[in-house]
């Protein structure tokens, strides 16, 4: 039997978030998780809500919004926090409460985040700036043209890497001597326009090295344009909170789906897998559920209802299932957006009356994360806050 | 201005059959069609070919109808039709008698059947619901509607005879009160095909009413609304069919990787207008599950809707108006055929196509039941093999289908529309319904510059509007979690526009 102090649901933003400031503060820490999770799936930008900016955003939730949970400062710490711990890894993230940026994506339309990583930090702000946009011979998951089509002043030209997956393209720009091709293609187009758009597929690794590289030959800013799952930047994003979730002294049990449960009145005691030829029993103090939605896995529908798959905390259900969705497909306002679990102030889950369980991320009623657009940023601010609550709670 | 003998509108089974009928007896012909081949009840329909097992008790003309073109189509159509046989179960409860006329009328109408154990279906069918007290085996078999389709164009394009798709019938052309031609649109380009006939069918099911008016004639007809769920998986190698007067969600039939189960009956008054509500899909799927009770759990990747054109009556339940034929002749040079069935769909053609030659006063006799369809030859089936050996150029994940099964099609029909080209290579038919294939697809058709990235964009939308009328019916489970995956990466990733860019 193993003794944490903190069982971790889930290995996406949340859940590294909230593990790596308990294991920062001493505490023994473990995620447990079933796979990887949908932060590789995302853009890797930390949306965390639409407006001109996000201070301005979060001010018009609802009050039954989850973010509104978290005083101003709260947020401020979680995202300064994150910014610090990515820099130290060398995937810098810029932008801030103040004013939300702009990021081109592969449809030609601007997504509007918080935070973006540097190597879409050039990324055009408007329709009316001259980009040249790179692809590669039989990439599937890119087309220019849906870009060119909203950029009077773009052109494009076309590279051929031999792959033609974003992860197939990307393991090449590893390669010193791929890199050196690339730019000396690039150099012979003779490039008009003054920056420079490549989807995103500039390594897994060094990247930021591989841009600059670029941009150094080619003297003009470069950015990279997110599109279809599986994405680079996500991945790398993930790769990141990993690392300083171990470096934090963190533990992961990877395939560890949680199977069942033991509780003594108020308290869960530990969480048990199936998994054969591992701990098949975890024991702790404390537990955070970060096991996302239903994506992620920690919400299942029914035909009936929506359940919540660990600890079987009440959900909120939006109503009977024929109301789930609205007609408009592209409203961003079906009502299972914010189907999830209620929390109250100390990010305990409304309802089920037990002290040490806390819960944060993608799972959390009335997130409705496309609709305001706070997908990564509510996790990593929530999972800050569920962290900061679960130490007050251990001390 | 195009000069044929014969205009068929619709391009249905009906249609396309009459087509392939003309064809073989060298009559001139054209035909348009407002949609893609087997747009309508054609291909929204189980893909059942009867064995005449379900009409037998309540229509036994129709159900020796079924039986003799069974035995035609399976014979002509090898490469559309799947011998899979079916069963007819009986429930605990399901009534007795019923299986007693079920079984004399079999014998009446010369269907072969066989009554056999609950072990021995079983045996047969390893999914179905133990509890069944025993099951008639049935020469069910299961078909290919759209592979039908295209089948009987391929005679009608050998022998010279025209087809326009994405063409609606905007005008029928009159002269001293004769019908003489029509006036088409093609929903591309815009542009207007004028085509002079000396007879027009019109073989446009559920439309059919509103294509006769445009001569100033009109087709009293019923429309019912049958609506259907496909699973993710194939469930059961047999079509499997409830012992019971006809009625909702009891028949299921397997079609390559899928089991289609269905159909609810409910009227209708606007064949563009028809809508599935949650509780529709709840229906099929809990009936099914009485015969297949792993239609539960089982993954409903849509649920989408086909319009029965019945002949009008009396009676209030559509189940019970006849599924037979008629062929109305409206004095002007148009003649409307309606009702029937898809397993009936050559022989409505063929009297058609006799009624045709009679007007013609031309003698040549109908060779439809002999001749196998042409171009069954380069069907090549499923050819995973060959699929996977070009693994790195996958557009669509689910079906297997490559940049160049798509840029094929794109190339063969200079199609604009993602539909045909699901219709033609399976793209975004899978578990995904087309969330990832999609945006793909219409970027390989700007690539060939096909489409403008405009039109893409329009298109987009369109398709996942459409797909999510489809979808939305059946949303719990894992497919309505990857329909949440979908809709993160539309809205999401890709940021696209919630409201239309003004």
């Amino acid at each position: 039997m193993i003794e944490y102090d903190v069982i971790v649901i889930g290995a996406g933003v949340a859940g590294f978030t909230a593990g790596a400031d308990l294991a920062g503060k001493g505490y023994k820490v473990a995620v447990v998780t079933t796979g990887e999770p949908t932060v590789c799936l995302s853009t890797g930008c930390i949306d965390l809500c639409a407006g001109p900016s996000a201070r301005e955003g979060l001010e018009a939730l609802p009050d039954e919004h989850p973010l509104r949970r978290l005083s101003l400062a709260d947020m401020e710490a979680a995202l300064n926090g994150f910014k610090k711990t990515m820099d130290d890894l060398a995937l810098t993230y810029t932008g801030g409460l103040d004013v939300n940026r702009k990021v081109l994506s592969a449809l030609g339309s601007f997504k509007t985040t918080c935070l973006v990583p540097d190597t879409m930090a050039a990324s055009p702000q408007t329709n009316d700036e001259a980009i040249h946009i790179v692809t590669f011979e039989g990439l599937k998951d890119f087309y220019p043209a849906y870009i060119l089509s909203r950029f009077p002043q773009a052109s494009f030209s076309v590279y051929d890497a031999g792959a033609s997956t974003t992860m197939g393209i990307a393991s090449r720009f590893e390669q010193g001597l791929f890199r050196e091709a690339f730019v000396a293609w690039l150099e012979g187009q003779r490039i008009r326009e003054n920056k420079i758009g490549i989807p995103a597929v500039l390594g897994l690794e060094d990247t930021q090295g591989v841009l600059r590289e670029i941009e150094y030959h080619l003297e003009r800013p470069v950015f990279e344009v997110p599109t279809l799952p599986p994405s680079m930047p996500g991945r790398r994003l993930f790769n990141a909170l990993k690392a300083h979730f171990r470096n934090q002294g963190g533990d992961i049990y990877w395939s560890w789906p949680v199977a069942g449960v033991e509780k003594t009145g108020h308290l869960v005691e530990a969480v048990f897998t199936p998994t054969d030829g591992k701990p098949n029993s975890l024991n702790a103090r404390a537990f955070i559920l970060a096991s996302g939605s239903f994506v992620g896995g920690g919400l299942t529908a029914t035909r009936e209802t929506i359940v919540e798959n660990i600890f079987h905390l009440p959900v909120f259900v939006p109503s009977a299932r024929a109301g789930w969705f609205e007609d408009n497909y592209f409203s961003a306002n079906h009502a299972i957006s914010r189907a999830g679990v209620l929390a109250d102030s100390s990010f305990r889950p409304e309802g089920a009356g037990f002290e040490n369980v806390f819960v944060c991320g993608g799972i959390l009623a009335h997130a409705q994360i496309l609709k305001f657009g706070c997908g990564n940023g509510l996790s990593l601010t929530t999972g800050y806050a569920a962290a900061k609550a679960c130490a007050e709670y251990l001390s | 201005m195009i000069k044929t003998d014969v205009i068929i509108i619709g391009g249905g089974a009906t249609g396309c059959g009459i087509a392939r009928d003309l064809a073989l007896r060298g009559i001139p012909h054209c035909l348009i069609e407002k949609g893609d081949y087997a747009a309508g009840a054609t291909g929204a329909c189980h893909g059942l070919l009867h064995s005449g097992g379900r009409y037998v008790v309540s229509d036994p003309v129709a159900a020796k109808e079924c039986y003799d073109e069974n035995l035609i189509l399976r014979r002509i159509g090898e490469k559309c039709v799947e011998r899979t046989g079916g069963l007819f179960v009986r429930l605990p409860g399901d009534s007795k008698r019923y299986r007693e006329r079920f079984l004399r009328s079999c014998d009446d109408v010369g269907i072969p059947v066989e009554v056999i154990s609950a072990s021995r279906a079983l045996d047969l069918a390893p999914n179905l619901n133990p509890e069944i007290e025993e099951a008639v085996r049935v020469p069910d078999c299961s078909i290919d509607p759209f592979r039908l389709c295209m089948l009987n164009m391929k005679t009608s394009e050998i022998k010279g005879g025209l087809s326009f798709i994405r063409h609606r019938v905007i005008e029928i052309v009159k002269s001293r009160g004769r019908c003489i031609g029509v006036k088409a649109q093609s929903a591309v380009t815009g542009e207007i095909q004028e085509i002079s006939g000396n007879i027009l069918v019109n073989a446009t099911g559920a439309w059919a009413d509103i294509v006769a008016r445009m001569a100033g004639s009109e087709v009293p007809m019923t429309l019912s609304k049958g609506s259907l769920v496909i699973t993710n998986h194939r469930l059961t190698d047999m079509v499997i069919n409830r012992l019971r007067p006809s009625s909702d969600g009891d028949i299921i039939v397997p079609n390559e990787a899928v089991c289609l189960a269905g159909t609810t009956s409910l009227p209708v008054e606007d064949p563009d207008h028809i809508r599935i509500e949650p509780a529709e899909a709840d229906v099929i799927v809990t009936e099914a599950g009485k015969m297949i009770p792993h239609f539960n759990q089982t993954r409903i990747i849509r649920a989408f809707s086909g319009v029965r054109p019945l002949l009008k009556s009396q009676k209030l339940d559509s189940r019970e108006i006849t599924r037979g034929f008629q062929i109305i002749d409206h004095g002007n040079g148009l003649y409307s055929i309606v009702g029937g069935k898809l397993t009936t769909y050559r022989l409505m053609a063929e009297k058609m196509v006799d009624t045709i030659m009679e007007a013609f006063n031309l003698k040549r006799e109908c060779e439809t039941a002999e001749k196998p369809l042409d171009g069954q030859e380069e069907l090549s089936g499923y050819p995973l093999s060959k699929r996977l050996a070009d693994m790195n150029n996958i557009l669509c994940e689910c079906e297997l289908v490559t940049r160049a099964d798509v840029e094929r099609v794109i190339r063969q029909t200079a199609t604009r529309h993602v539909g045909d080209i699901s219709h033609r290579t399976r793209l975004g038919m899978g578990p995904c319904q087309g969330g990832y294939c999609t945006f793909r697809a219409l970027g390989v058709m700007q690539d060939q510059r096909l489409l403008s990235p405009e039109e893409s964009m329009q298109a987009l939308r369109e398709f996942l509007q459409r797909r999510f009328r489809g979808i939305r019916q059946t949303l719990w489970g894992d497919q309505l979690r990857s329909e949440q995956l979908v809709e993160y990466i539309y809205l999401g990733i890709l940021a696209m526009e919630r409201e239309k860019p003004t």
